[in-house]
């Protein structure tokens, strides 16, 4: 499809399969856009949309759905709640005599009980986003579209708002495609990855793929502060400390969390300057957790800074260096190189 | 009150409450859409819309006379199906109405501008019609322009006295309502009676000014509680 914008004209022609799928590109780069025809909020676009086999737009056909008829969930940044109704008539907003309500659904999976008589302006923005979130879900639609949900909140914040949007991804089973420049949300969010620059589709596919080394250089400055988020089951370990087993061959230690039951689905943060690249096996590190991998890119990211990316049985980790480093050990794509990440430096995302 | 007291007020009251109420649905229409309308045409539409509020009020009731009287091009089709208006009670509500249409508008139309028109597209995509829309977002957001418009309208209804005089009259019993007696009294040197009256339409006017405001206070509150 295409839409003529300011600067340039959208045109993406994609087929997407994932059950959710990270939309990224910088700041202007169309992401906004594309989620705004598909919720049919912009007039003038071109070209054919099809959300799992039903035709949203077709230009050629004359069909181009009313927002009200295309059953998209959408959940804007700022969570727009309308702010004369409380938390639980936003959630109830589109619910409908005669069409399927999934309000009881949504209000349990946010976790919105204790705030759903409040009304929008006593809430925080990570509960603004929950309840946005939640109100789109229970329309039950055919697709959550979801617009920087994390970006207008402050660190802190988005912690808490996170292991949401995993539950919503996991337990509603709602397909989502989710517009962020954040590449570790991005990465743990999403399974196909779609990346814009200047309305154009640079690179659609498996996430892993997509948003390896090459991304970053789209998304610029953004990779200031950038975190490596992994996710996975938590388990006890008899003599003491908890792990997070994130794929088969990939389980990490985590600072103790005995209150929570082994089995536990929790995300963890680990920002990629906490990370030490070493180029042989270490031992004898106070570091508990030294995983073995390969280079799949290297890049400069900034005066005298680069940034690695290391396969780790198939999870993609950020390490951030300094030029002088890369250099002088010879960090190269293919090279195998060994991560050494203390357990202080995971930090669980709730 | 004396009799004659009483059925002035009351006349008075009913004439500002029915044309706020005749006015209400095309003064709202108006004041969204031109909260909405970004096309070309806006400034011309505002300007001619705010006429009535900077024209001596003796010149449009020129204006009504001239289009409602017998001979005038309204005036003849309504008495072709046997309507009178000019010198009537309905030329008092005319009058009042068209005198008080732009009080209103101006007021609903800064409460729709306040109202985020992507709360509306938001809306849209949980299944709204934009009728629906409207009414169950953006009329509620506004509600608070409406009705300060309103009371607005109203009050200057019920002190309407320049169109009124020009295009109703002042006919005791018939045409005249608390401004009109008013003027008739201080004309005749009846100046007790005219202060009396003075006092009375203060009273109203004071009611009216002091819902408007402890409407505007009490909306406030609610929305940032």
């Amino acid at each position: 499809m295409s839409l003529p914008l300011a600067r340039f004209a959208l045109e993406v022609d994609v087929r997407l399969e994932g059950a959710s799928v990270a939309v990224m590109g910088r700041s202007g780069s169309g992401k906004t856009s594309l989620l705004e025809v598909l919720a049919g909020l912009r007039r003038g676009a071109r070209g054919r949309v099809v959300v799992g086999g039903r035709v949203l737009l077709d230009s050629a056909a004359r069909v181009d759905l009313a927002p009200e008829a295309r059953r998209m969930g959408y959940v804007p940044q700022d969570a727009l709640l309308f702010p004369h109704l409380t938390a639980e008539q936003n959630v109830r907003y589109g619910a409908r005599a005669g069409r399927p309500s999934r309000v009881d659904e949504a209000v349990a999976l946010l976790e919105l009980g204790p705030m759903l008589h409040r009304y929008p302006a006593t809430l925080s923005g990570g509960e603004k986003q929950r309840v946005a979130l939640a109100r789109a879900l229970a329309t039950d639609p055919a697709l959550l579209l979801l617009d920087e949900p994390l970006a207008a909140l402050d660190v802190t914040l988005k912690e808490r708002v996170l292991p949401y949007l995993l539950r919503v991804r996991d337990e509603a089973r709602v397909p989502m495609l989710y517009v962020t420049h954040q590449l570790g949300e991005a990465r743990v969010l999403a399974k196909e990855a779609l990346l814009l620059e200047d309305g154009r589709v640079r690179a659609a596919g498996p996430a892993s793929e997509v948003l390896g080394a090459s991304a970053r250089g789209l998304l610029a400055s953004e990779a200031e502060g950038e975190e490596n988020i992994l996710e996975g089951a938590l388990e006890r370990v008899p003599e003491g400390g908890t792990r997070l087993r994130v794929t088969e061959g990939l389980s990490l230690w985590v600072p103790d969390a005995p209150e929570l039951p082994p089995g536990t689905r929790a995300a963890y943060a680990v920002p990629a300057e906490d990370i030490l690249l070493s180029m042989g096996p270490l031992s004898g590190v106070s570091a508990r957790n030294v995983l073995a991998g390969n280079v799949v890119g290297v890049e400069r990211v900034g005066a005298g800074e680069a940034a690695a990316t290391v396969d780790i049985a198939g999870t993609r980790w950020v390490v951030r260096l300094t030029e002088a480093s890369v250099r002088e050990l010879g960090v190269a794509p293919g090279v195998r190189v060994h991560l050494a990440v203390k357990t202080s430096a995971c930090r669980r995302l709730r | 009150m004396t009799d004659d007291t009483t059925g002035l007020v009351l006349f008075t009251v009913k004439v500002a409450v029915v044309a706020t109420l005749i006015i209400l649905p095309p003064g709202v229409a108006a004041a969204y859409a031109l909260a909405r309308w970004r096309g070309p045409g806006r400034g011309f539409v505002d300007t001619v819309l705010a006429l009535p509020l900077v024209l001596p009020p003796t010149a449009v009731g020129l204006v009504l006379l001239e289009l409602l009287g017998r001979n005038g091009p309204l005036g003849r089709i309504l008495d072709a199906v046997g309507v009178e208006v000019v010198f009537t009670p309905g030329a008092v509500v005319l009058a009042s109405a068209v005198m008080a249409f732009p009080l209103l508008v101006r007021s609903a139309r800064s409460g729709f501008e306040e109202v985020d028109p992507r709360l509306v597209a938001v809306a849209r995509t949980l299944g709204d019609t934009p009728a629906r829309a409207f009414f169950r977002v953006t009329l509620p957001l506004a509600w608070r322009g409406v009705a300060v418009g309103a009371l607005l309208a109203f009050s200057r209804a019920l002190g309407e006295f320049g169109a009124t005089v020009l295009v109703a009259g002042n006919i005791p019993g018939r045409t005249q309502t608390l401004s009109l007696a008013i003027f008739q009294h201080t004309q005749l040197g009846q100046d007790a009676r005219a202060l009396q009256l003075a006092g009375i339409a203060a009273l109203l006017a004071f009611v009216a000014v002091y819902a408007t405001e402890g409407l505007t206070r009490w909306r406030g509150r609610r929305v940032r509680a």
